[in-house]
């Protein structure tokens, strides 16, 4: 019989592929929706992510993101070096500052001031060009952090550092040679890099420590965080510990700070607040869709499980009947929505710098939600088959 | 009259595993029995308050194995209703209704789907045949249900087509056949497990009047043997005469009984 149940839903094709299609567009959606969310929140702490050699992070203990920082004095970096199992430390600045374009336009950028001596944290540059371009006086290396168009400069010689702003002269994009002002101070470009994306999305300005210190506002304290190593056989949380004994300053490994970010902008970004809505009220609109048209396509059938129950199946058949048929819809139509997912993330991932990161648990979110929606929607529509009286199968009724 | 051989009963073979049906099985099918059906007081009343309707007002009547009897009357005189009590799809608010020997009232929920499944046969006014389903996946169903394999299933259900002629429409699906053509594969879905008692449901008023002719005829070739009753319930006063004995309703009783013979003043 339960080929019987499975031709049922196959016969009807119409039902069936609409039914798939449901499905299909409620897994994909769920999926595509918990996959941006993580997507975005993968930008949130990319500062993070791209310091891979640092095993610790060490900030003032009032800091809880990488978004929102408060400096430490500059003897804080010596008094993490001194700290038993560390083997490496370096200072990491962050600020923010109004560059000048040359032809008089202001755009915001974070400025990261990484260790002169090591360059580390500088992501890799466009072209295969070295990062060791920093090394030059007064050099910084652009990125556009997630933005676009937001890193043009004039593209005539006569639009550049005119008396008065030349906002509307053609453009081209900020290459090595080209010079901004920051604070009144000169930077000159000594490339483009290819970071991860930010979110919120910011240009980027890499420099050195001492440089950023030069270009950025003076303020009594610079140090933003340190970024230490563990000796061999230490483990990162370990070492954060013991940090943050010996210092009183705030140590978290490098993972535990990535979910430090995450659960700060959670509950403090007000973007991130109206992202999630926005993509519960899709969910949940797939979740409803997938739900009725389940019940509908039972509810449609009361006939002919009348008929069957009029030749006596039994209850246990039915629902045994009606499990087949929400689960074959269910399990193909979570695959192809999840199939769908992966695919046209990646591409509009890789084509357009898209958001999209599908972490292990968001398939499982999709696909597993889409799956338990349409147990429920079964066991409502069975609950109309369980109480069907085989009495309308006769005419009149 | 042609004599289907009963597929190897496993039906009723389930069914005498039943412990819960109570009685002897041979009894129970009504083999050692003359009456297939007997109702005695039987009441049904639909909805309630300014809304009641009194269907079956205490209807009393027999229906012999091997006859075919016919439920005649004009509509909502309880003709449906009571085949829907007799084919225990529907329960009565009182009276006594015993049909291949067993007390419908004593049987549960579930007892009463196993033996609507073994032993009752249905033939539907609008076929009600499963669209998704061939000839022969149709007629297999009740074979289905009661634990037959698909593969002995099949088997009886082209055994039973061909009986019925349509030995060449086997694999045609219900909206590939002609009303004629669905109404005989839902004679043979109704034949496929061999019930003792078959209950027809205005099989010929969605047909023409020749067609619906051929139907009975097929219906009492086919379908009558000693041990197996019929009734047909129906307004189709030309096809009286296939009866054995018709029973007249009016207004929830049985008014009258007749040889089918004797029927020309019914018409």
């Amino acid at each position: 019989m339960l080929r019987v149940a499975l031709k049922m839903l196959i016969g009807d094709r119409v039902k069936y592929v609409g039914l798939l299609f449901g499905i299909t567009f409620t897994t994909f959606l769920v999926t595509f929706a918990a996959s941006y969310f993580c997507g975005f929140m993968t930008r949130g702490f990319a500062l993070v992510a791209e310091n891979g050699a640092a095993d610790v992070w060490v900030m003032d203990p009032a800091v809880a993101s990488v978004e929102q920082t408060s400096n430490m004095a500059a003897s804080a970096l010596g008094r993490v070096r001194s700290v038993e199992g560390v083997a490496s430390a370096v200072p990491l600045a962050l600020g923010t500052a109004e560059a000048r374009f040359p032809n008089g336009r202001f755009q915001p950028f974070q400025v990261i001031g990484v260790d002169d001596a090591t360059l580390s944290g500088v992501p890799p540059l466009e072209n295969g060009a070295s990062s060791a371009a920093l090394r030059a006086p007064d050099a910084a290396i652009v990125d556009p952090g997630g933005t676009e168009d937001k890193l043009e400069t004039p593209l005539l010689e006569a639009d550049q550092w005119p008396p008065e702003p030349h906002l509307d002269a053609p453009t081209r994009p900020l290459a090595a040679g080209d010079e901004l002002l920051i604070n009144d101070r000169r930077v000159r470009i000594a490339g483009r890099s290819k970071a991860l994306p930010r979110f919120p999305p910011r240009p980027l300005l890499y420099t050195t420590f001492s440089n950023a210190t030069r270009i950025l506002l003076p303020e009594r304290r610079r140090l933003t965080f340190v970024l230490a190593t563990a000796t061999p056989g230490v483990m990162p949380g370990e070492l954060a510990a013991r940090i943050h004994a010996r210092t009183g300053l705030r140590a978290r490994a490098s993972d535990d700070f990535k979910a430090d970010t995450v659960r700060w902008f959670l509950t403090n970004s007000e973007d991130v607040g109206d992202i999630a809505a926005m993509l519960s009220v899709a969910m949940s609109v797939g979740f409803g869709v997938t739900g009725i048209m389940l019940y509908m396509f039972t509810h449609e059938n009361l006939k002919q499980y009348a008929v069957l129950k009029a030749m006596g199946a039994t209850s246990k058949l039915l629902l045994g009947m009606i499990a087949v048929q929400t689960g074959l819809c269910a399990l193909v139509g979570a695959g192809l929505g999840l199939g769908l997912c992966a695919t046209l993330g990646r591409f509009v991932a890789e084509t357009a710098d898209f958001p999209f990161r599908m972490m292990w648990f968001t398939p499982l979110l999709g696909g597993g939600t889409v799956v338990l929606v349409s147990v429920a929607a079964a066991a409502i529509s069975a609950r109309s088959v369980l109480k069907l009286e085989p009495a309308i199968v006769f005419a009149g009724r | 009259m042609v004599i289907l051989e009963p597929v190897e009963d496993v039906a009723r073979e389930k069914m005498e595993q039943e412990q819960h049906i109570t009685g002897n099985v041979s009894d129970t099918l009504g083999l050692r029995h003359d009456l297939a059906v007997r109702c005695r007081g039987v009441t049904k009343t639909y909805g309630t308050g300014d809304a009641k309707v009194m269907a079956l007002r205490g209807v009393d009547l027999e229906i012999r194995c091997g006859e075919l009897l016919m439920l005649a009357g004009p509509s909502g005189c309880g003709k449906t209703t009571l085949i829907s009590i007799i084919a225990a799809i529907l329960e009565p608010d009182s009276g006594m209704c015993e049909v291949l020997a067993h007390d419908l009232q004593h049987l549960s929920q579930s007892e009463r789907a196993h033996f609507r499944g073994v032993a009752i046969g249905f033939v539907f006014q609008l076929f009600n045949l499963l669209p998704a389903l061939t000839a022969v996946e149709n007629v297999a169903v009740p074979l289905l249900i009661n634990g037959v394999s698909r593969r002995r299933a099949e088997a009886r259900a082209r055994e039973v087509l061909e009986a019925v002629g349509l030995g060449e429409r086997l694999s045609a699906l219900p909206a590939q056949l002609s009303g004629g053509q669905q109404q005989r594969v839902a004679i043979a879905r109704a034949l496929a497990h061999d019930p003792k008692l078959i209950v027809c449901d205005e099989p010929t008023s969605n047909l023409d009047h020749e067609t619906g002719r051929n139907m009975m005829e097929i219906l009492r070739r086919v379908g009558r043997s000693p041990d197996r009753a019929l009734i047909v319930v129906t307004h189709d006063t030309r096809i009286y005469e296939f009866a054995d004995r018709i029973a007249r309703m009016e207004d929830g009783k049985v008014v009258e009984i007749v040889e089918g013979a004797e029927s020309e003043h019914l018409r």
